[in-house]
């Protein structure tokens, strides 16, 4: 009977999921979520959402709006911006502009992936690290404080060298330095709503641990780590280009930091004019890239955190 | 509360332990053969292929024919003594090679940090003292631009636009190679002239974050029932500002000082590799594109430990200034 | 004659928080003076403005809009400049201010923070303010070893200690005392009243005393103004003041504060003070009191005096005397024998006052409430409601007038009728109102003694309901004209302990609601001293002793109250 009941109750929870009107409805209330959220961002918030829009695209149609490939020579090598070459070329002859586009795409990538690698993973350390506490909280602690002292850069450095150049290998080294922030969020988080009554209430009444995950500990904990997550791509944007900068990126990748490398890496770069359009594009996408993205975090932090709406 | 600085120390002395472990294990943790991996890429550069000689030589600095724990005691003893192994692309033992590059490292990144901090805080403290004015308000607004760049990307252009355009300073290195300098001061000067663009660079990129942090402290200490207190006293203005609001002001700031030093030194190794300057910065990329791995791992243990040291250094700082901990 | 020029001399202030949107007025046309070596105690709730007037003395608000004059001896500290400001703060005027964890500063030791002031405002060598320092701290009666320990080390109490010790070590003229006893222990609250008491004693400051505890006030100062959203609603002798509060909020307060009535139980001030002090229109206390009218959110009141020595801001001239009845006899001629019930009893009941008249049974106490209401003439004597003589009925047929509650529930209301038409009566027999409107107001008073208004019970008989039930009945029907005076008669006498219990709690309850006064008649000592605020005891139609609930439940003086509380509270007594 009770099985049967539990069925049912299934059954229709997959109706409500499966109805289209229901699912619109959401999905309206979440954009509405959305909008009332972007309204209230100040203005150096929308200007980044502009841009990060701006580069998304450019990375999603990047096909479609570059001429030429961004791996094979094209013109002549060198070309100032001009006609057929909208940003010119660099030493080899390749389209900087179709080589942008491409890096706009990888930047996402490393961004996103190790956004998502270390906010989950790290949101998922913090959550069982605050949830089960005892021995195992003091040894992620433990752990946490280390990662905490250790400057991360050289870290890096030393891994990318022996771990070898390519896309991978730099996000997980990326995540294994920035899951921290989003455990010690997810930790400090879940401490604070174990002491709250309405948890403890619920405890008495029967919730088991997957009802409180759901209906309460998630829900707080996720808006936090999404917000740390942005924080994350910016930051992680900004090491795959130092990385790279330095000749430790994927060679195959094409990202801003890597055409900056090359650039640089050009003998006559400084006694010349062709920093203007070489150097200077990669640069700028990635600083409008990595501030936009700072931007829009700020923002969205003092959204999410109720202490610093006041501000 | 003997006990709780005593517990510090431990931690320092197990992160310590820890860092030194991670770097003895990596390489013998990496799958396959580390050494040859690498070996294709970059073909451009020079004497990037390890020889065969080159290959033998890491094999037995690394001692992977023996048993790992044999490994690890000789491992930790060769760097008690201050062994941190002898470099193939230099010739030289790594501890040399690092001492005779560490000062400027040392010199730029602790110029940028007191010079950030002063700017960050004065600037700081001005925009709290006129808060929700227009003159705090484009300062925020300009700072928290500046605060997200990251100081490499601001020390390429600042070398295009003031070194290579405008020819003001010198595109690379910490001095004038052969130059024949009439005194001191006038070597003096050609350091600082060499120093200014990546000094700057690593500052800029540093000075939003104490500027925040001083406004948002000043900010917290003015609206203290204290200050009201010593306002009510009928002290002076002077004496208000330096002696109560600065002074409290300052604590979060001067532990922010030292733990900053972990970020900045990663901006550092950057900001070097731009500017050429002969720190560890460039000095690690010349050994990443050798695979000069002693030098490498002898690097980064280096400055792991000094970022520690200052975190330590952080603590006692702190305790000196606050007597609330130090009781 | 410095003995009559006030040290202190606020005229017409008012304070307005100019950061806020809209701009908010703490402090709202306040005038008050003191003399060299007088203490003046504020009270009023939280946020009523005190704190705001004790910081603008010293001129130490940003951001507002000060208008009037602070007059200190003479001198206008409104037109001074910073620099000239400085030399009156802490060496003229100093503050004690809030205890709080910060309100030192967590950096500096106890010493530094004492000689500072001293080196700011007089040229004292490092020698001279050591001992300075030492003295002002065996003063305040702390060990000056303390000097040298930082402000996180004191505890609570010791750090009132230096605050005070602060504040007197430049010795002022007028010390303002901010809510001295805030989180302290009742043994350190002692502790400071009596430092206080001891250094003014010594010292001769004058002294401004803010605090919502209306007991130490009490016992501290000569002089006590009552604060509500920045204006001053009374101002008087202490001891008068808390006596006899003369405006309902003071009256309110007093209520409120649990170490003025042993058994009493609280009752807090209903309502909430507007939440932004917007420059109201009316009198800012006007929908929180039990006598408001009209014209009381009209035009705000300005403060006056009502008596020697005694200031209230009210329309009406203080707390409103409802009932007045002087000389009341009443007799009764029982076959050829004519009985005394009433032989000349007096009563007066202001608004929102609960009073007990007690008294055995047959004592009389029936008879003069139905002689107060009417519903008996009285031989010689007069009774008057609001000030106009009661007769014909006058007062009992109309609304907001006079109700009376009658002691036997079952012959109140007839058992033929059914319970909306006994509620609604008084409105169909004054023709007040539409027919929906008199069901709407029936349904609201029943709804106010706690009875069901669904269609069922409204159409039930009286003689289906219980004791208890019709009880309620008869209180909704006495309600149900919006009275202003409610006498109840006897009304639980009848009822079981536990009905009982709940009527006398819920009629409490509506009285501090509605705010209406209430003349308690019972002979049931322990439940006139739950509920009542005076105290009229009779006895063989006298009455013998009258005033304070308080007093006269502790030291009743006629030998007649001294034997008949010893009858009722013989247990206690023997405990």
């Amino acid at each position: 009977m009770a099985i049967n009941a539990h069925l049912i109750n299934i059954s229709k929870k997959i109706g409500v999921l499966s109805d289209p009107k229901n699912l619109t409805a959401k999905a309206k209330g979440h954009c509405q979520k959305i909008a009332a959220t972007i309204k209230s961002f100040t203005l150096l918030g929308k200007f980044g959402l502009t841009v990060v829009t701006f580069f998304v695209l450019l990375a999603v149609f990047a096909p479609l709006i570059t001429v030429h490939p961004y791996d094979l020579p094209s013109g002549p090598p060198l070309m100032a911006p001009g006609e057929g070459h909208l940003l010119g070329t660099d030493d080899l002859g390749i389209d900087i502009w179709a080589q942008l586009c491409r890096g706009a795409k990888i930047s996402i990538i490393v961004g996103l992936g190790t956004a998502l690698l270390a906010g989950l993973g790290g949101g998922l350390i913090g959550i069982i690290s605050g949830y089960v506490g005892g021995i195992l909280d003091k040894i992620i602690m433990r752990l946490i404080d280390i990662m905490l002292v250790i400057p991360d850069f050289p870290v890096m450095i030393l891994l990318a060298a022996f771990l070898g150049p390519s896309l991978t290998n730099i996000i997980i080294v990326l995540a294994l330095f920035s899951w921290v922030s989003s455990a010690r969020i997810a930790r400090s988080q879940i401490l604070m709503l174990k002491e709250k009554t309405y948890i403890k209430s619920a405890v008495l009444y029967g919730a088991g641990t997957w009802y409180l995950m759901r209906k309460h500990f998630l829900p707080e904990i996720f808006p936090l780590i999404a917000v740390q997550m942005i924080r994350l791509t910016g930051r992680a944007i900004i090491s795959e280009a130092g990385l790279s900068f330095l000749g430790l990126g994927d060679p195959t990748s094409k990202s801003w930091g890597l055409t900056i490398h090359y650039a640089t890496s050009f003998k006559g770069i400084y006694y010349t004019d062709f920093w203007k359009w070489w150097l200077f594009y990669p640069w700028l996408f990635l600083m409008l890239m990595v501030v936009s993205l700072a931007f829009i975090s700020r923002d969205l932090e003092r959204i999410a955190d109720p202490r610093l709406r006041k501000k | 509360m003997q006990h709780k600085s005593r517990m510090r120390i431990i931690e320092y002395a197990i992160t310590i332990w820890v860092i030194i472990t991670l770097n003895f294990l990596l390489p013998r943790l990496i799958p396959g053969d580390p050494f040859l991996v690498l070996s294709s890429q970059e073909a451009e550069d020079e004497e990037i292929i390890l020889s065969e000689e080159q290959r033998q030589y890491l094999f037995e600095y690394y001692g992977l024919d023996q048993p790992i724990h044999k490994q690890y005691f000789v491992y930790m003893g060769e760097l008690l003594r201050g062994n941190l192994g002898f470099s193939l692309y230099y010739k030289q033992p790594v501890s040399e090679i690092i001492i005779s590059r560490l000062p400027w490292t040392v010199f730029m990144v602790i110029s940028a940090v007191v010079l950030s901090t002063l700017i960050g805080t004065i600037i700081g403290c001005i925009s709290a003292w006129h808060r929700e004015k227009w003159v705090d308000k484009s300062l925020f607004l300009f700072m928290i631009f500046f605060s997200e760049i990251p100081s490499f990307l601001i020390g390429l252009i600042l070398l295009f636009v003031f070194a290579a355009g405008l020819g003001l300073f010198p595109l690379a290195g910490a001095v004038t190679h052969f130059a024949d300098f009439q005194s001191g001061w006038s070597r003096i000067w050609d350091v600082i002239h060499h120093a200014i663009l990546p000094v700057t660079a690593l500052t800029i990129s540093h000075l939003g974050g104490t500027y925040l942090l001083g406004r948002n402290s000043m900010t917290t200490v003015l609206e203290k029932d204290y200050l009201r207190t010593a306002w009510a006293k009928g002290l002076s203005q002077s004496r208000i500002i330096f002696r109560h609001a600065l002074k409290n002001a300052l604590l979060p700031i001067v532990t922010r000082v030292f733990i900053s030093l972990g970020s900045l030194v990663g901006g550092a190794i950057l900001v070097e590799n731009v500017f050429s300057y002969p720190g560890l910065g460039t000095l690690m990329r010349q050994s990443v594109r050798v695979h000069d791995y002693p030098v490498i791992q002898g690097i980064f243990l280096v400055v792991t430990i000094l970022v520690l040291l200052a975190n330590f250094l952080a603590d006692l700082v702190y305790k000196k200034l606050d007597p609330r901990v130090s009781s | 004659m410095s003995a009559d020029k006030p040290l202190l001399d606020i005229r017409e202030l008012s304070v307005t928080y100019t950061s806020s949107n809209p701009a908010v007025t703490a402090v709202s046309n306040l005038s008050l003076q003191i003399r060299k070596g007088e203490s003046l105690g504020i009270i009023g709730e939280s946020g009523c403005g005190k704190s705001t007037l004790a910081l603008s003395i010293m001129r130490l608000l940003k951001d507002v809009r000060t208008e009037g004059e602070i007059l200190f001896s003479g001198v206008n500290l409104m037109d001074l400049t910073e620099q000239q400001l400085r030399k009156y703060r802490w060496e003229k005027i100093a503050i004690v201010f809030q205890n709080s964890l910060e309100v030192l500063n967590p950096v500096l030791t106890i010493a530094e923070q004492l000689e500072e002031p001293i080196w700011a405002h007089e040229k004292l060598t490092a020698k001279e303010s050591n001992q300075r320092i030492i003295k002002v701290l065996n003063m305040v009666g702390l060990d000056p070893s303390w000097k040298n320990a930082y402000p996180h080390q004191l505890s609570g109490g010791m750090r009132q200690r230096v605050l005070l010790a602060m504040a007197l070590v430049c010795e002022p003229e007028l010390l303002i005392v901010d809510e001295p006893t805030t989180a302290l222990d009742a043994a350190s609250k002692n502790e400071i009243y009596h430092l206080l008491r001891d250094l003014q004693k010594r010292i001769g400051f004058a002294m401004i005393l803010i605090s919502h505890d209306v007991a130490f006030i009490s016992r501290l100062t000569s002089q006590v103004m009552t604060m509500y959203c920045g204006q001053v609603v009374e101002y008087g002798r202490t001891s008068d003041v808390l006596k006899n509060p003369m405006h309902c909020y003071t009256r309110g307060l007093l209520n409120a504060s649990a170490q003025f009535f042993r058994y009493k139980d609280l009752w807090g001030i209903g309502g909430k003070p507007p939440e932004e002090m917007r420059i109201y229109e009316g009198c800012p206390f006007a929908p929180r009191c039990c006598q408001s009218s009209d014209n009381c959110r009209k035009s705000r009141p300005e403060l006056r005096y009502v008596a020697l020595e005694r200031q209230v801001a009210c329309h009406k001239g203080g707390i409103e005397t409802f009932l007045k009845a002087e000389g009341i006899k009443k007799s009764f001629q029982v076959k050829n024998r004519v009985i005394q019930a009433v032989k000349r009893a007096d009563i007066e009941i202001r608004s929102g006052e609960v009073v007990a008249l007690v008294g055995e049974s047959g004592s009389g106490k029936s008879t003069l409430a139905h002689t107060l209401v009417g519903i008996l003439s009285p031989d010689e004597g007069s009774v008057y409601f609001r000030g106009k003589k009661v007769e014909n009925h006058w007062a009992s047929r109309m609304m907001e007038g006079m109700q009376i509650i009658f002691q036997d529930p079952f012959s109140a209301t007839s058992p033929r009728m059914k319970v909306l038409d006994v509620v609604k009566e008084p409105l169909d027999i004054m023709k007040w109102g539409s027919p929906e409107e008199r069901n709407e107001a029936a349904c609201r008073a029943l709804e106010a003694v706690r009875l069901p208004v669904n269609p069922e019970f409204l159409e039930r008989y009286c003689y289906s309901l219980s004791g208890g039930q019709r009880q309620r009945v008869a209180i909704a029907r006495a309600l149900v004209t919006n009275p202003k005076l409610v006498i109840a008669d006897e009304i639980t006498s009848m009822l079981d302990p536990s009905n009982q219990a709940n009527i006398l709690r819920e009629l409490k309850g509506l009285q501090n609601r509605f705010g209406f006064a209430m003349l308690y008649i019972t002979h049931e000592l322990h439940l006139a001293r739950k509920v009542a605020d005076k105290v009229y005891v009779m006895h063989e139609g006298e009455i013998v002793e009258k005033g304070d609930a308080s007093e006269v439940f502790e030291k009743p003086k006629h030998l007649y109250t001294r034997q008949l509380f010893s009858e009722a509270f013989y247990e206690e007594s023997k405990g």
